[in-house]
């Protein structure tokens, strides 16, 4: 790529369908072995950035170029250079795992003996062997996945694109996406994810794009963030719902006016920052007792996606009750 | 998994015949082993039975003086398996759509109509099956080819453009509605209204006035009056072969062709 070294550029990207608008104005950019989580709700817009950086979708405004193609003016230099994974597994369902891997080999431009040999060596790298030969409607949901990112890397891409890699995978088929991802970076190649997690943000990625309603809204290491949104939450449950109000009453100046306020009719639990961690759990177990509230529990965890936001914005995010429903049905 | 998995083989320049082939197999493969390939076997006999033996005391009688009714109903067999194996292309496109496929071909450097012309492709080894056990089937009631080797031809090229216009009408459905079950419903009944209300089954004189005008010049009926002129008789029943009979079925379909391309156009353009 002449005279630069990053993967991906991104300037000031816009995009409307019809009245609403997705993207108001992204600019970004993604080194070469560098890891972008691309962080945010249900309708954020972070699938019609993908879908623009993959060629799917025009821009209505702004520039993006991808391993040094523009995705306007060379989508099909893009095309040789990307992979994408999309949110749903995109494979050929009745053919075995090993014919989808040669089919993307051979449309790839290899020969038969290079895409057969190709295929096995993929197999055995994403632990398929005993399900090759198997239709691939017979998989699991991480085994599907699994095939599905392997036929994108038939051959070498510069920068990969996964779009929600884990949304309704198991823990451990999730640990094998999040280690695939650790070696696109010691190979140097630039990896976009998106993700509703914070926790995958966290882990897997060297910065965090926040966006909500199609602007960024925060970027940075995922420390810069957490410092923004407190370093661990307290939850608390009592256990009697109706107490819920004294838990409240009783936390006192430890309960920011913020989280009191978002306390609804329906909830069931009260979470807070702890910026103190363990200490400021001492302090409200302390509380509590003092006032006689029996709890079910009471933890310390890492800040959930709708605490970034609120943190964030100070706004729960648009389509966060619509993602608990698609949760919840599937 | 091991560190090697991303791979070190270069990116060789992918070749447009190559990718088609690949994808026009694709096609093909499933068929051979889900029992697509069977059904269409047991629907072609299904159907030459369900309407020859039914029918022929009956209907024979009414048969414009053919020699047979095997002879009169022939064209109908033939059009029912063609039309079936469109529903099945319409079935594949559909699914393709909604598992996304389309979406991933469209991000990798494959020209934008390499998968419409596979989707096609295996859709005319589907019709040409269908062709095949269709006149196999109409062999063993008695249908014979009367009118020489370029009718017999031009017969079987008929049956196999009217089958390229049907998928090419059933992609176009299963890319758009993107859901394989609405799809398939979709197709499934103009065929059999079309089917039944045609001069296929019975001359359309023996249709209630009211509906003959409807009977005698939808596009099945002038399917049926070309191929039936094309594979002649031993009677001059069947009709003689001159434009005034072949012509109007080359017109559907060159209609049908016409309108399509531009909406197929319009449906792989359009955005999410």
């Amino acid at each position: 790529m002449p005279g630069s070294d990053k993967a991906v550029v991104v300037e000031g990207i816009r995009k409307s369908f019809g009245a609403v608008e997705a993207l108001r104005g992204i600019s970004f950019e993604v080194g070469s072995g560098e890891v972008i989580g691309l962080l945010g709700p249900n309708g954020a817009g972070k699938t019609t950035m993908v879908d623009i950086l993959s060629t799917l979708t025009r821009p209505d405004q702004g520039r993006a170029v991808v391993a040094g193609h523009d995705v306007v003016g060379d989508p099909a230099g893009v095309r040789r250079s990307i992979m994408l994974t999309g949110q749903h597994v995109a494979l050929d369902d009745m053919l075995t795992g090993r014919e989808n891997l040669h089919m993307f080999g051979r449309l790839q431009g290899l020969n038969k003996s290079e895409a057969r040999a190709r295929a096995k060596d993929l197999l055995d790298q994403f632990d398929l062997v005993s399900a090759a030969d198997r239709c691939v409607n017979t998989y699991s949901g991480g085994m599907r996945r699994r095939i599905d990112i392997a036929c994108g890397l038939v051959v070498r891409p510069e920068v990969v694109f996964l779009d929600e890699p884990t949304t309704g995978l198991d823990p451990r088929s999730r640990q094998s996406v999040w280690d695939l991802v650790s070696q696109f970076k010691d190979s140097g190649i630039a990896t976009l994810l998106t993700t509703q997690y914070l926790e995958e943000a966290d882990s897997l990625s060297d910065r965090i794009i926040v966006i909500d309603h199609g602007k960024i809204i925060a970027e940075g290491t995922a420390d810069e963030l957490k410092e923004r949104t407190g370093a661990t939450y307290c939850e608390i449950v009592p256990r009697h719902l109706e107490d819920l109000p004294a838990v409240a009453k009783a936390l006192g100046s430890l309960l920011p006016d913020q989280n009191r306020s978002a306390l609804t009719e329906s909830a069931d639990r009260v979470a807070m920052p702890a910026p103190d961690g363990p200490k400021t759990l001492v302090q409200a177990l302390a509380q509590l007792d003092a006032a006689d509230i029996e709890l079910l529990d009471i933890a310390l965890r890492r800040p959930s996606l709708d605490e970034v936001f609120f943190a964030l914005t100070g706004d729960t995010p648009a389509g966060i009750d619509e993602r608990a429903a698609e949760e919840g049905l599937s | 998994m091991i560190d090697t998995s991303v791979g070190r083989v270069a990116r060789p320049a992918p070749s447009t015949i190559q990718q088609w082939w690949v994808l026009t197999t694709r096609g093909i493969t499933p068929t051979l082993r889900n029992g697509e390939l069977l059904t269409q076997v047991a629907a072609s006999i299904m159907f030459t039975i369900g309407f020859y033996f039914p029918l022929k005391q009956f209907m024979g009688v009414y048969a414009q003086g053919m020699s047979s009714y095997a002879q009169y109903l022939m064209p109908l067999i033939a059009l029912q398996a063609i039309a079936f194996a469109s529903v099945s292309a319409a079935f594949r496109s559909a699914t393709d759509s909604v598992d996304g496929i389309n979406r991933r071909f469209k991000s990798m450097p494959i020209e934008r109509l390499t998968p419409l012309a596979a989707r096609m492709s295996a859709s005319m080894y589907r019709c040409t099956v269908a062709l095949v056990v269709a006149l196999l089937c109409g062999h063993m009631i008695g249908f014979r080819f009367y009118a020489g080797l370029v009718n017999t031809v031009g017969f079987c090229v008929l049956v196999l453009l009217i089958g390229a216009a049907l998928s090419f009408l059933g992609d176009l459905i299963g890319t758009a509605s993107e859901n394989p079950e609405a799809t398939t419903h979709l197709m499934m009944l103009p065929q059999l209204i079309f089917g039944l209300l045609s001069v296929g089954v019975q001359p359309a004189e023996r249709f209630p006035s009211w509906i003959q005008g409807f009977v005698r010049n939808q596009p099945i009926s002038q399917f049926v009056y070309a191929l039936r002129a094309l594979a002649g008789d031993s009677t001059p029943g069947a009709g003689a072969v001159k434009w005034s009979v072949v012509g109007p079925a080359v017109m559907w379909m060159v209609a049908l062709i016409a309108i399509m391309i531009p909406l197929h156009v319009l449906v792989s353009a359009r955005r999410r």
